[in-house]
């Protein structure tokens, strides 16, 4: 890891300030510190956000449910009410990564987390998302990849908030340029769909400040598979929300993650589903809608029947 | 350019550190520690420090440890290199194998992927802080009664997550017990050990669960 700066910010404005264009909001340090400590990016400063005021706090709402940016993944998880408002948030807290990666782990961080292609990870391999001129992936082992993409990296967005966020139709605050911009998940990071340099779209100096969760969505679910039964990013993971009133699924959503740059969402299925009787054979055409696009690689065309079972089983979880 | 003895140990050389050790460096006055953490943090707030070495103040097992760090340098690097307390172990550096595991504040964490100077105003324990009195703790002496180490990396590090597991929860189910330790590896394969020392820990009989941490 090089030598960098370090400030404590006490409000939003002055970690903008002193974060420059150069540096790097630290949080938990999950990711950072891991980054920094391959020469993957380089920060001339951290700024630690984690006294900002007021940004630690879960609150409830009639209209929405807040989440300050530094609550962390242990806190989601602990949280009997927000279980209960939104048990897909909670089942895709309890997974992710571990114990003493929940305990530390902010919202915020855990949205702007970089790629984990192994390829990305390396600090001798310099592709295409670090400025070199080869995606790797796309000819060797891409087991991990994504199965939909808008440019030539096919790394996926692997964060299990965002994937959940987006089923409940969720909206990042960003502090950006001095005003408060609402990002929804798919604007979030619609950035690494496009280019193959970003990992979402925030711009340097940006900062989440809070994600707004509408409350219109009582039922919820998340499941993901991964190689290990614990402790490891999802192969694929699903989540679904939905109100369902006499049986029928009102709005409902359907959001994957570790298959696309950005969590993949299908509006034609979302319709589809609207005001339908959930049944295998419902669930199952709607799958079916969701990965009709999917462009399976050398090694993980396996993803295409995982997914399909998780789109099934996720939203028979939902319940009236 | 600096030089890299320099580099590596900041302003205070590791020796010259651990012959302070005992005088000066180790003030045994840990409720002052939050206080001194407190005004550190103000002073230092909003203010640009390093990249050179500055003033840390850790609180760990309950005493003062007063180092010269770079920020950059992590906890796991300020409690083995800068203070000698080698009880956590460093498998990975990347968060990803637990030997590193500390409690910070009674919940365990990796102090690998925790800068030292971030840990200011929180209490640490490292399993040197476990033993009271010269006895084991509880959950020290059933990893030896349960024989639940082999080569003995991993252990401080489990040994930390049972700790903070049974604080919170002292009667675990096998699924907590599971739940909790997910962060930690081993390598040698001592996990069902490792259960049976739980609840030797916690007090619960393992005639209901012997037969299923056999098929761990
Ligand atoms: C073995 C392992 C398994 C894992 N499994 C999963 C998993 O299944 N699902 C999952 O989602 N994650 C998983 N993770 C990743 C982990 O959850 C993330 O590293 C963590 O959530 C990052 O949060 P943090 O607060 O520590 O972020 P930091 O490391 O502090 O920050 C990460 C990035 O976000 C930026 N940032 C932080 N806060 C803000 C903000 N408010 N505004 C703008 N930028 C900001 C930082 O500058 C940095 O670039 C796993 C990690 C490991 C090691
Ligand atoms: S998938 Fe993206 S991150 Fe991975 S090697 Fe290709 S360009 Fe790099
Ligand atoms: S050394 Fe910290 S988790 Fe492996
Ligand atoms: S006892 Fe050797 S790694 Fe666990």
């Amino acid at each position: 890891m090089n030598a960098f700066e370090y400030a404590t910010a006490l409000s939003p404005d002055s970690a903008r300030s002193l974060v420059g264009n150069q540096g790097a909001y630290l949080a938990g340090g999950n990711d950072l510190l891991g980054l920094l400590k391959d020469y993957l990016i380089n920060a001339d400063i951290l700024v630690n956000i984690k006294s900002l005021p007021g940004l630690n706090k879960i609150e409830p709402g009639r209209r929405h449910w807040t989440l300050g940016t530094l609550v962390t993944i242990a806190e989601i998880e602990d949280n009997a009410g927000l279980a209960q408002a939104f048990p897909g948030l909670h089942d895709a807290a309890m997974e992710i990564a571990s114990p003493q990666i929940r305990n530390v782990a902010t919202v915020g961080g855990n949205l702007a987390q970089h790629s984990r292609c192994w390829y990305f990870r390396h600090r001798d391999t310099v592709c295409l998302k670090r400025g070199g001129d080869l995606c790797y992936a796309r000819e060797s082992d891409n087991r991990y990849h994504s199965l939909f993409t808008g440019n030539t990296c096919i790394s996926p967005v692997v964060s299990s908030l965002a994937t959940t966020f987006a089923a409940l139709d969720a909206t990042a605050i960003v502090l950006r340029n001095g005003k408060e911009t609402p990002m929804k998940m798919d604007a979030l990071y619609h950035r690494a769909w496009e280019n193959p340099l970003a990992h979402n779209s925030l711009d340097p100096g940006d900062l989440i400040l809070r994600v707004e969760i509408p409350t219109s969505r009582r039922s919820s679910a998340y499941m993901q598979v991964s190689d290990k039964h614990a402790f490891d990013w999802a192969l694929v993971s699903c989540a679904a929300a939905a109100d369902v009133v006499d049986g029928k699924l009102a709005h409902p959503r359907v959001a994957l993650g570790s298959i696309s740059p950005v969590p993949h969402q299908v509006e034609a299925a979302n319709q589809f589903l609207n005001g339908k009787t959930l049944d295998d054979e419902t669930a199952s055409a709607a799958a079916d809608m969701i990965l009709k696009e999917a462009r399976p690689l050398e090694h993980n065309a396996y993803k295409v029947p995982m997914a399909h079972a998780l789109i099934r089983r996720t939203l028979l979880k939902l319940k009236g | 350019m600096k030089k890299p003895e320099e580099e590596k140990f900041g302003i205070v050389s590791r020796r010259e550190f651990i012959k302070g050790l005992g005088v000066t460096a180790i003030s045994t006055v840990a409720a002052q520690t939050a206080a001194v953490a407190q005004e550190l943090e103000k002073a230092n707030a909003e203010k640009v420090i390093g990249p050179g070495a500055v003033p840390v103040t850790l609180s760990v097992n309950g005493q003062n440890l007063q180092l010269q760090l770079e920020p950059r340098v992590t906890l796991l690097d300020a409690l083995r290199n800068y203070s000698s307390l080698t009880g956590a172990k460093e498998g990975c550096d990347r968060a990803a194998c637990g030997a590193c595991t500390v409690l910070m504040d009674g919940r365990p964490i990796y102090s690998c992927q925790k800068l030292a100077i971030e840990a200011q105003g929180h209490q640490i324990t490292t399993v040197e802080g476990l033993a009271a009195n010269g006895n084991l703790s509880p959950v020290q002496q059933a990893f030896i009664d349960k024989d639940a180490l082999q080569c003995g990396y991993c252990t401080p590090g489990f040994i930390m997550s049972v700790t903070a597991l049974l604080q919170k929860n002292p009667r675990p189910t096998l699924a907590e017990t599971k739940h909790a330790c997910s962060g930690n590896l081993c390598r040698c394969g001592t996990q069902p050990h490792i259960l049976q020392a739980v609840f030797q820990a916690a007090g619960v009989s393992m005639a209901d669960k012997t037969e299923v941490i056999k098929h761990v």
